[in-house]
């Protein structure tokens, strides 16, 4: 089957997900970037008390708060960005959705919910990427690292 | 199937593409992986920044463009790369690193592509080696655009759906 049936037919369930970093809303700007910075991660969810996402604190909104010099003390609720349904997936949903909630919000991270519409995970565009290099493996993974032209030109040309 | 060869008489000149068969692709997503190159891809615009750039003026320009990151050039050349990623790992906690030089905390020689590399190469680079913004070079060397995972994953989708 070709990638356009499987990412019909497989579920977010099946991509290389990543631990999600949840913070109250109550939680200090600072001590959200020192989690992120720890873990290496360019997003947080902020979550409820049953931890469904009320919104995403991520590397982008450290970015403006620091270019428009805002202090880090206040708590990072004042700084989310609303988690809508575009921006979230099921662990049952297909791949496509992923794909398709991509397309149309161009949005880097997505919050990977269960059933009960508690997070469980983080994707997105890396993920997508990882998934493809999984699917053709002899064409990405053979590729060399280094960044050296060999050539500059044809040879005779 | 293969082509089939006329046999070749001793001393004839042969040509060794005579018999060449083009490569099967069992998907156009394959097809475009590996026959199309980065520079087809968006890589601009791109966002740059002198080497003798503090790092207030690199976030500056990093807000005036909406971007996540500048290419820090040196008379064209990429010397180094400069993210959101060492914004939140290096600035974010620490405000007295506005006025120094940017140098000291982007990440120096940066991974790269060149425009006629294929886009599995920049995919294998982003999801196997982990870099972010991989600068794209043209043969002589100099910056001509920048490849981030929200370009890369557009150019996927297009040929994904």
């Amino acid at each position: 089957m070709g990638l356009r049936e499987d990412i019909m037919t497989e579920t977010v369930e099946q991509l290389p997900l990543r631990r999600a970093l949840t913070v109250t809303p109550e939680t200090s700007v600072v001590d959200a970037i020192e989690l992120m910075r720890e873990s290496q991660l360019g997003c947080v969810f902020v979550v409820d008390a049953y931890e469904r996402p009320l919104g995403k604190f991520t590397e982008r909104q450290v970015l403006k708060l620091i270019c428009d010099c805002v202090p880090l003390d206040g708590p990072v609720e004042h700084h989310i960005v609303p988690i809508t349904d575009n921006g979230c997936v099921k662990l049952t949903d297909p791949i496509a959705r992923l794909v398709q909630g991509m397309q149309e919000t161009r949005l880097r991270f997505f919050c990977v919910v269960d059933d009960k519409g508690k997070v469980v995970g983080l994707t997105g565009q890396k993920g997508l990427m990882e998934y493809i290099t999984e699917h053709f493996p002899h064409q990405i993974k053979a590729q060399q690292m280094d960044s050296k032209l060999h050539m500059k030109s044809r040879e005779g040309a | 199937m293969g082509r089939k060869r006329n046999p070749v008489e001793p001393g004839e000149f042969e040509d060794p593409l005579s018999n060449y068969d083009p490569p099967v692709y069992a998907d156009e997503l394959e097809r475009v992986l590996c026959e199309t190159q980065v520079g087809q891809m968006r890589i601009q615009p791109l966002a740059c920044v002198q080497k003798d750039a503090t790092v207030q003026e690199a976030l500056d320009v990093m807000k005036k463009h909406t971007c996540s990151s500048v290419v820090v050039k040196d008379a064209g050349k990429a010397v180094g790369i400069f993210s959101s990623r060492d914004v939140l790992n290096k600035i974010a906690h620490d405000p007295s690193t506005r006025p120094k030089p940017i140098t000291a905390y982007m990440t120096s020689d940066p991974q790269k592509v060149y425009a006629s590399d294929s886009p599995a190469k920049a995919i294998n680079l982003m999801a196997v080696g982990g870099f972010r913004h991989i600068p794209v070079l043209d043969v002589d060397d100099n910056v001509v655009g920048i490849l981030g995972p929200r370009r890369t994953t557009q150019f996927l989708e297009e040929h994904l759906i």
